[in-house]
Parts: structure tokens; sequence; C-alpha cells
């Protein structure tokens, strides 16, 4: 099945849709991602962004097309089989806008217990592993708290180091800072560049025009569920070529 | 289940209506000055409307029929075991009726709710065709499920006499030992069978006041 | 005054032992229903069908008979069909699937108030779906639930007086006797009417006080 020139794509997207009822939110998507690059993909409100993600991981079963992820293939119509599934969940971490962290475990035990129950790993290592996480995501004293003592943007970096406990091989953001507050965003987004500058493969959904120019490769410009406009950040953002991009961008930028 | 047995028991039906409406009567009558004097400005009211429901529900409907049946009824003055039980029931009712009135008036009234304004110093009309209505409708789902519980609960007025559903199962048992099983299976088939139209009606108004609120 | 007092402290060893039996009962029905009526909340949710049919058919029995006609039934019923059950194992059989029944509303309430994106955390995170109702949906539902079963368990405490109706000798079987024996209905009664509320009202406030205390912990 794999060919050699696309080895490297972690991701590939051909002729995706998806409709909730009679509303068609996905239409049509391509695209592809290589290993290790941060793509940000932006646009209106309801045009189907956090749609794509949930696709990705199938948080929501897509109804047309192909999608290749991390080396699993998922055609539309068909069940993906459960050990596809076990796979896909494994390799793709997840980050929601609200955070989504248990509030009846503490800080460490959000991290850990799916190690132990995903790769069976033993309480030592996955504390260890959970440790060391939180110590990366500038958290180390926080192991022990429950997260509502947490600030939100605290409990965003402790998704993400729950998220990066599994070892994915790719991370996907939907909308990380859009429930903080500004200020609080940055120390989120400054841990999301660390991780791209590290190497981790990235799909952001994000609102924050900022890091899409600043961090991501690529960025991804979506519309009425298509994709209206994809290419290097600087170009999608400067040199928007269709009049519903440039009044997008025109829109969020001068805010 | 032969049909003279199921006839029989049937035959229950009318009584178990009578103690379930008349508690019911009884109780959601009742229930309107304990509610106004649980929300009342004076302290002591107050406390003599919690203190009345709080003992009220704390003791089994059973053993409040017993106080009223044997307890009273052999003492003081003597009373039927129909009208026991529907007092019994009626003032346990009452305590309940009172706590799903006060609900409904918060809920009418939310945040700085005026209770002495909602009863007592509003005009009988502005009550009677502004606050009555929207209480009836606020209550009509809780109300309809209470109900339905006090159609189970009626059941209890078989333990001193009264020939409804329950007796009668009771009495057929007696005498057909085998036919037990599907003699009190069918018994507990006509609790069910009664209280399916009421709760079609509780959910139809839940669903209508659920409307209402997300609008 | 005096001669009731007297008569009162004669008989309250009596019913002591009665108020022990109906604790036991319901300590028992509570220990057995509560976890299946658990289990019926999940099942009621179950994407297979007979399953499903079932498990309501069970719930909607155990919610709709009188809990009278139910101890009869174990009581009366079922040694015809083969299983014969002392008063202690009718009460406890009927009053436990009445039990499993009307928490598995409760406990249902309690799972769907658990926010979807805790199932689809866990989902993401790869937890197996048994695992996630277990580490995460659970725990919290059971949590929301907490206050109303408590609740619920004194309403079982009531309830088992009804157990008087199958020779059970609980509190107010226990009263009921001394009655006939002494024809002080009124006296005796009254006394097991105390021990009740004796149990249910600190028991009341104590469910007020920990739903209040819930109630601030999540705002
Ligand atoms: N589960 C669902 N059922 C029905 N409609 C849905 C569902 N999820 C999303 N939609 C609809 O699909 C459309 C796209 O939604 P989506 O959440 O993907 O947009 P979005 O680009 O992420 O928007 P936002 O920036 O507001 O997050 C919207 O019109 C939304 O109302
Ligand atoms: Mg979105």
């Amino acid at each position: 099945m794999e060919r050699t020139g696309e080895a490297r794509l972690i991701v590939e997207v051909k002729g995706l849709g998806k409709s909730f009822g009679a509303h068609k939110v996905l239409d049509g998507v391509d695209f592809s991602m290589r290993a290790g690059e941060v793509v940000a993909v932006i646009g209106p409100s309801g045009s189907g962004k956090s749609t794509l993600l949930r696709c990705l991981n199938q948080l929501e079963q897509h109804d047309e097309g192909l999608i290749q992820i991390c080396g699993i293939g998922m055609q539309a119509g068909l069940p993906v089989p459960r050990k596809d599934m076990n796979d896909l969940r494994r390799s793709a971490g997840m980050v929601f806008q609200s955070f989504n962290l248990f509030p009846h475990m503490t800080v460490l035990r959000n991290i850990s217990l799916p190690q132990e129950r995903v790769l069976g790993r033993s309480r030592a290592q996955a504390d260890e592993r959970s440790r060391a996480l939180l110590e990366r995501v500038g958290l180390a004293g926080k192991a022990d708290q429950y997260p509502a003592r947490c600030s939100g943007g605290q409990q965003q970096r402790i998704a993400i180091a729950r998220a990066l406990a599994l070892d994915p091989r790719i991370m996907l953001f939907d909308e990380p800072t859009s429930a903080l507050d500004p200020e609080i965003g940055l120390e989120v987004l400054a841990v999301m560049q660390e991780l791209a500058e590290a190497g981790m493969s990235m799909i952001v959904v994000t609102h924050e025009m900022h890091f899409a120019e600043t961090v991501s490769d690529r960025v991804i410009l979506m519309a009425e569920g298509r994709i209206l406009e994809e290419g290097p950040s600087a170009e999608v953002m400067r040199r928007p070529k269709t009049a519903r991009a440039q009044q997008f961008l025109h829109a969020v930028l001068n805010r | 289940m032969t049909p003279e047995n199921a006839l029989l028991i049937a035959g229950g039906i009318w009584w178990t209506i009578i103690v379930t409406l008349g508690a019911f009567g009884l109780g959601a009558a009742l229930g309107v000055p304990i509610c106004a004097m649980h929300v009342s400005r004076s302290r002591a009211l107050h406390v003599v409307a919690v203190v009345l429901i709080v003992i009220l529900r704390s003791v089994p409907p059973i053993v409040w029929i017993f106080i009223l049946y044997f307890g009273i009824g052999s003492g003081w003055l003597s009373i039927g075991p129909v009208p026991a039980a529907i007092v019994a029931l009626g003032v346990i009712t009452a305590a309940n009726m009172a706590e799903i009135y006060r609900g409904a008036l918060k809920s009418i009234h939310p945040g700085q709710w005026d209770a002495s304004h909602a009863l007592g110093l509003s005009t009988w009309s502005e009550f009677r065709d502004v606050m009555a209505p929207q209480i009836f409708r606020v209550t009509l789902p809780s109300a309809t499920t209470y109900l339905i519980g006090l159609l189970k609960d009626s059941a209890i007025a078989s333990t001193i006499g009264v020939m409804e559903i329950t007796y009668l199962a009771g009495f057929l048992a007696s005498k057909q030992f085998g036919a037990s099983l599907q003699i009190f299976a069918f018994a507990g088939a006509l609790y069910i069978l009664i209280s399916l139209p009421l709760a079609a009606v509780a959910r139809i108004a839940d669903a209508r006041l659920r409307m209402k609120v997300a609008q | 005054m005096n001669a009731t007092l007297s008569f009162w402290a004669e008989s309250l060893p009596s019913l002591i032992s009665g108020m022990v039996v109906s604790l036991e009962v319901t300590a028992a029905a509570l220990a057995i229903g509560v976890p299946l009526g658990l289990v019926a909340a999940l099942l009621v949710q179950s994407t297979v069908r007979p399953l499903r049919w079932v498990t309501l058919a069970v719930v909607e029995i155990g919610r709709g008979a009188p809990a009278l006609i139910l101890l009869q039934l174990a009581y009366y019923g079922l040694p015809y069909s083969g299983l014969q059950l002392s008063s202690m194992g009718s009460a406890i059989a009927a009053l436990s699937w009445t039990t499993c029944a009307y928490t598995s509303e409760i406990i249902r309430a309690g799972l769907q108030a658990v926010p979807r994106g805790q199932s689809e955390a866990a989902m993401t995170l790869g937890l197996s779906r048994l695992d996630a109702l277990r580490f995460v949906i659970v725990p919290q539902g059971m949590r929301v639930a907490a206050p109303a079963l408590l609740g619920f368990a004194i309403l079982m405490l009531q309830a088992s007086s009804l157990c008087f109706a199958i020779a059970l000798p609980e509190l107010l079987s226990k009263a009921q006797l001394i009655g006939t024996m002494t024809f002080r209905y009124m006296e005796i009664l009254l006394l097991a009417a105390l021990l009740y509320a004796a149990i249910c009202i600190p028991a009341t406030l104590l469910v007020a006080a920990i739903e209040r205390r819930l109630g601030k912990h999540a705002a």
C-alpha cells in the first residue's frame, strides 16, 4: 500500500465530506502533511475546522472520502477495525478548547492513568513520565493538586502533558487558547511553540493569527466546509488570493 | 389467571382510585396553607411549617395509617378504614405538595422573589390571573409524578382492610395458594396500567415546560 | 404520662430489636440494589436491543408496581414456582428490586450530567469504553447522584416498614404485636413513629448538608 513518495506523509485526506443531517459541514476537503510539519487551520466560525479535527481522530465518522493518518487508512462507510482505532487513538493526541481534564483525579493521576491503561506502563513508570512532562510544561509543583485548583492556562498545559504522555506521533489542537485570557494563552502557546521546535507534527485550529503566522509552517484557511486557501504561512496570510480569504483576514487582523 | 380472578381483583380499582384521588385532593388543598406558612414573613409560622413537613415526611406512611386507624380509632373516635387511609396519605401528600408549590414559587420568581408579595400582599385577582396559572404549569409535572407515587402508596390501605386492588389480591391468594404468583403479578400490572396515562401527562407537561424554559 | 413512659421503657428493647431488623433489611436491599441499579443504568443505554428491553422491563415493573405487591409476590408467590424464601429473603429480594429500579433512574441522570467532553477526552486518550466508564464517567456520575441516592436510602428505611405484611419481625411488626397484646395501640405506634423519626430526621438533615456542600463545591 505504502508508496515511497508518500511514506513520510503523516496525514493524507482525500475528498473528505461530512454532513450533520442535511447540513454539509465538510465538502471535498483534500490536504496532506509531512511528519514534523506544523499546520494551522484558520477560518470563520462554523466553517468546519473542529469537525475536520474530529474526523481525523474519528470522534466523528466522516461520510465521504479517505483519511490516512499515521499509517491508518479509513474509508468513509467502512467500519474501522478495533485495532486500527486503538492505534489511531494512541498515535494522535488531542487537546480541546475546554481542557477536559478529569476533575475527580489529581493532576498526576490525570496524566498517569491513560499510560497505565493504554500502554500498560506500571504506576511507577507512568508517574515518572508524568512528572517529567509536568516539569516540561512548567507545572512540576501541581502534581498532587486537583484540576479545579489550577488556572485555565495551567489546566491546558496539563492537558497537553496528558496527551504527550502517550507518546503520540501527531498532536491535534482545537482552539487551545480560546477559553483563556490572551495573556494566559501565551503560556500555552509557548509550550506549543517549544513542542513544534522539538519536531512534533501538529495540526492547530486557532484564532491566534500571530501563532499561525510565526509558528506554523503552513496555513489552511477554511470557509463553508471547504479549503479556501492553503500554503506557506506568510503567503496565505499576507497575499491571500480569493476575495473571501481577504475579507476574513482583514476582519481578524484588524481586530 | 382465570377471568373470574381477574375481574375480582380489577373490582378493587375503584377503591384504589378513591383513596388515591381523595388523598391527593386533600393534600393538594392542605399543601397551600402549609406552603404559605413556610414562605410567610412570620418566623413562628415558618418554623411550624418546617417542623410539620419534616415530621410528616420522616415517619413511614403505613405507620401514619396505623396511628389513625388503630391508635385514634381504638381510643378516641371510631374512624373507618377508607377515611383513615385518605386522611393519613392526605396529610403526607400535603407536606410534599407544599414543597412542590414552594419550588414552583421559587422558579417563577428567581432571585429576589418576594414571598409575601407572591402570596400575601398581591390582590386576589392578580394571584388568580397571573400567579396561579404559572404555578399550575410549573407544578404539573412534579405533581403528576407524585400522584403516580401516591397511587402505589395507596396499596398500603390494604393493610387496614380497604378492599382495593392489593387487598383483593391478598384475599384471593390466601384462598388459592397455587395461583399466588399470577395473582400478585396481575395486581402489579394493574397499577402499572393505571399509571400509564398519568405518566404520559407528566412527560408531556415536562416537555412543554422545558420548551418554555429553553426559549 | 408516667404510665406511658414506663410502658415505653418496657417496650423499647423489643422495638429496638425490630429496628435492627429494619436497618438490616434496608442495608441489604441497598447493598444489592444500588450496584444492580448502576448496571441497569448502563444497560438501558446499551446498543444491544434485547438487553435494553429486558432492563427497561425490570426497571419499569420495579418502579411501577407497589413495593407491597412485590413483597407479597416474593413471599407468597415464589414458593409455588419452586423458590421458597424466608420472610427476610423475600424482603431483601423485593426491596432490592425496587431499589435497583429507582436508583437506576437516579444514576442514569447522574451519568448524563457528566459533560460530553469527559468521554471524548477518555476516547481520544485511547481508553476502552469499559475503562472510560470505570475510571472517568461512573465515578463522576455517582458523585452527582450521591445526594439523591442518600435521600433514597432514607425512603428505603421507611419502605422496610411494609415488610410488616410478610411477617418480618421489623419495627412496625413489633409495635403492632405489642399493640394487639396490650391494646395500647396509640402509645406503642407513637413510639415506633418516634424511632423512625429519630433516624430519618437527622439523616435528612445530613443529606441536605451534604447537598449544600456539594453544591458549593461545584460552584
Ligand atoms: N454534532 C453536530 N450536530 C449538528 N451540527 C453540528 C455538529 N457539530 C457541528 N455542527 C455544525 O457544523 C458546522 C461546523 O462546525 P464546526 O464546529 O466544525 O465549526 P468551527 O469551524 O470549528 O467553528 P468555531 O470556530 O466556532 O469553533 C456548524 O454549523 C455547526 O453548527
Ligand atoms: Mg470549533
